[in-house]
């Protein structure tokens, strides 16, 4: 016999499963530190290429003015500079990262808690039938 | 507004009937779109500006996630770019990474919102992005919206500087290089625009969450003002040039546009708001709930009820004779057509049932 509500119940549970669940229980499958740490590592390695590459367009514009003052310049001081550009830089992409993996893996969490409740549900239901 | 609120239940049937097959058509024809815009503004690689490769690619892009799709889009237009100079390539080529690795990293699934902005920056009705964004996505697609607004500006500039870069030798490779990044760095509009369209999705987004009456509405409608409101003040503080009158219209079809998405994604009745209160052992419960409006889909259903014998009987005793009027005591077969057939004596229900079972139909015997 046919339970309308335990075929409702499956049906939303695997249109969740398809779409936003998907992403939610691969980040559930990780300890909240572990997620964040990951998360961040990537970030840092993105934020890295990425002011690598902004650097080298950096250096082609001011090709011309740079090296004619090579010799002149404090070589220490634009390195200096350039470093704590880049320090910021990582640092800072890194606590943006870091602030949305803490709300994505809370959110994700909330929403399979929803999700783990209704497949208690469901297996009520299956002793209920039986 | 019953026809209405019909038509779309029609048109969610439809779809769901045919979701297999209108998805793909659908992104067939974005990503059609959307390369031949590409190859229309640029169009310095002349192998690409073939009908027959964009035709292809589209077809490979309506079988692919979305994304895929904004990854041809930028190979395409970087070919264009290397076509017309290799550092220009370049610094495309180091722009798309930056905004990559930077930002879209945030909001992968805002695909369509990065191939769409920039899209309709081009065919110069932009004001629609941001609130529809606002209105369908959260905060985060902010980032896409801002990456799609750059794509634009990045690719009128290489459009606009195709002519000198043309006019520079092969050796004048610091010159190129440097009006290109002259060009997107001091680019106020852009950076303006930008402003505008973040501003306008974030002011959307917290007000059509409120848990206020027309709460849609009021987003949009403040969302098209804040909008043009920063693009004016961008204006007099920067004098980027924006057309007042084409922003003004572009804000009244932005909100002609959210006020069709709103009546499919949240057609509600407040007239019949029903606010509750309950308890239970941990809490005190203040609920507002609005009823969607709906109404249920009639459906027309022919079916045929008669014998096979009573069939073949009147088949073989002819027209002359009154036929058999059906025995509709469920013994016979059951068919569904839209065609009355002759004189043959059969018995037919048309039945206008509602989808949802609401029983208020009718039959007629013929």
């Amino acid at each position: 016999m046919l339970n309308e509500e335990r075929i409702i119940l499956m049906a939303r549970m695997a249109s969740y499963e398809k779409g936003e669940g998907r992403e939610n229980v691969k980040i559930g499958n990780y300890f909240r530190s572990d997620y964040i740490a990951a998360q961040v590592l990537k970030s840092v390695i993105c934020a890295v290429i990425a002011f690598l590459l902004i650097f080298a367009l950096y250096i082609v514009y001011n090709f011309e003015p740079l090296m004619e003052n090579l010799y002149e310049m404090d070589l220490m001081a634009f390195a200096r500079d350039v470093l704590i550009y880049f320090f910021a830089t990582v640092a800072s992409y890194g606590v943006i990262t870091y602030l949305v993996s803490t709300w994505r893996y809370a959110k994700a969490k909330k929403s399979l808690r929803c999700y783990y409740n209704n497949l208690k549900k469901l297996n009520s239901l299956y002793t209920e039938s039986k | 507004m019953t026809v209405l609120l019909e038509v779309r239940e029609r048109l969610k049937l439809i779809y769901s009937k045919y979701e297999a097959v209108l998805l793909p058509v659908a992104k067939f024809l974005l990503a059609f779109l959307v390369f031949n815009t590409l190859n229309s503004r640029t169009g310095y690689m002349t192998q690409l500006n073939d009908t027959t490769i964009v035709l292809i690619v589209a077809l490979t892009c309506s079988v692919l996630p979305a994304g895929v799709m904004v990854a041809f889009a930028a190979a395409i237009s970087l070919a264009h770019m290397y076509a017309l100079s290799m550092e220009v390539a370049l610094v495309g080529l180091c722009a798309y990474l930056v905004l990559y690795l930077l930002f879209f990293r945030f909001s992968p699934r805002d695909s369509l919102v990065v191939l769409l902005t920039p899209l309709l920056c081009a065919y110069k009705i932009p004001y629609v992005v941001p609130i529809v964004v606002g209105l369908l996505c959260g905060p985060s697609s902010i980032v896409s919206v801002g990456s799609g607004v750059f794509v634009h500006y990045l690719i009128e500039l290489v459009t606009d500087s195709a002519s000198n870069i043309k006019l520079m030798g092969e050796e004048d490779v610091l010159a190129k290089v440097r009006l290109i990044i002259e060009g997107i760095t001091g680019n106020k509009s852009m950076l303006v625009v930008i402003a505008a369209f973040g501003v306008t999705v974030f002011v959307v987004y917290m007000l059509r969450r409120l848990p206020v009456n027309y709460s849609w509405t009021i987003a949009m409608i403040t969302g098209a003002m804040v909008d043009v409101v920063i693009l004016l003040i961008g204006d007099l503080l920067y004098e980027i040039n924006i057309s007042v009158s084409g922003a003004l219209l572009g804000s009244l079809l932005a909100v002609a546009v959210a006020k069709v998405i709103e009546f499919f994604r949240f057609c509600v009745d407040y007239s019949r708001t029903e606010k509750v209160q309950f308890e239970d052992d941990e809490y005190y419960y203040y609920v507002k709930a609005v009823p969607k409006m709906t109404v249920p889909v009639s459906t027309k259903t022919v079916k045929r009820i008669n014998s096979p014998q009573a069939r073949e009987a009147a088949g073989a005793k002819g027209a002359s004779r009154p036929t058999a009027r059906g025995d509709g005591s469920g013994r016979g077969s059951a068919r569904t057509s839209s065609r009355p057939q002759g004189r043959s004596g059969r018995s037919v229900v048309v039945k206008n049932s509602m989808s949802e079972g609401t029983g208020n139909g009718y039959e007629e015997w013929s």
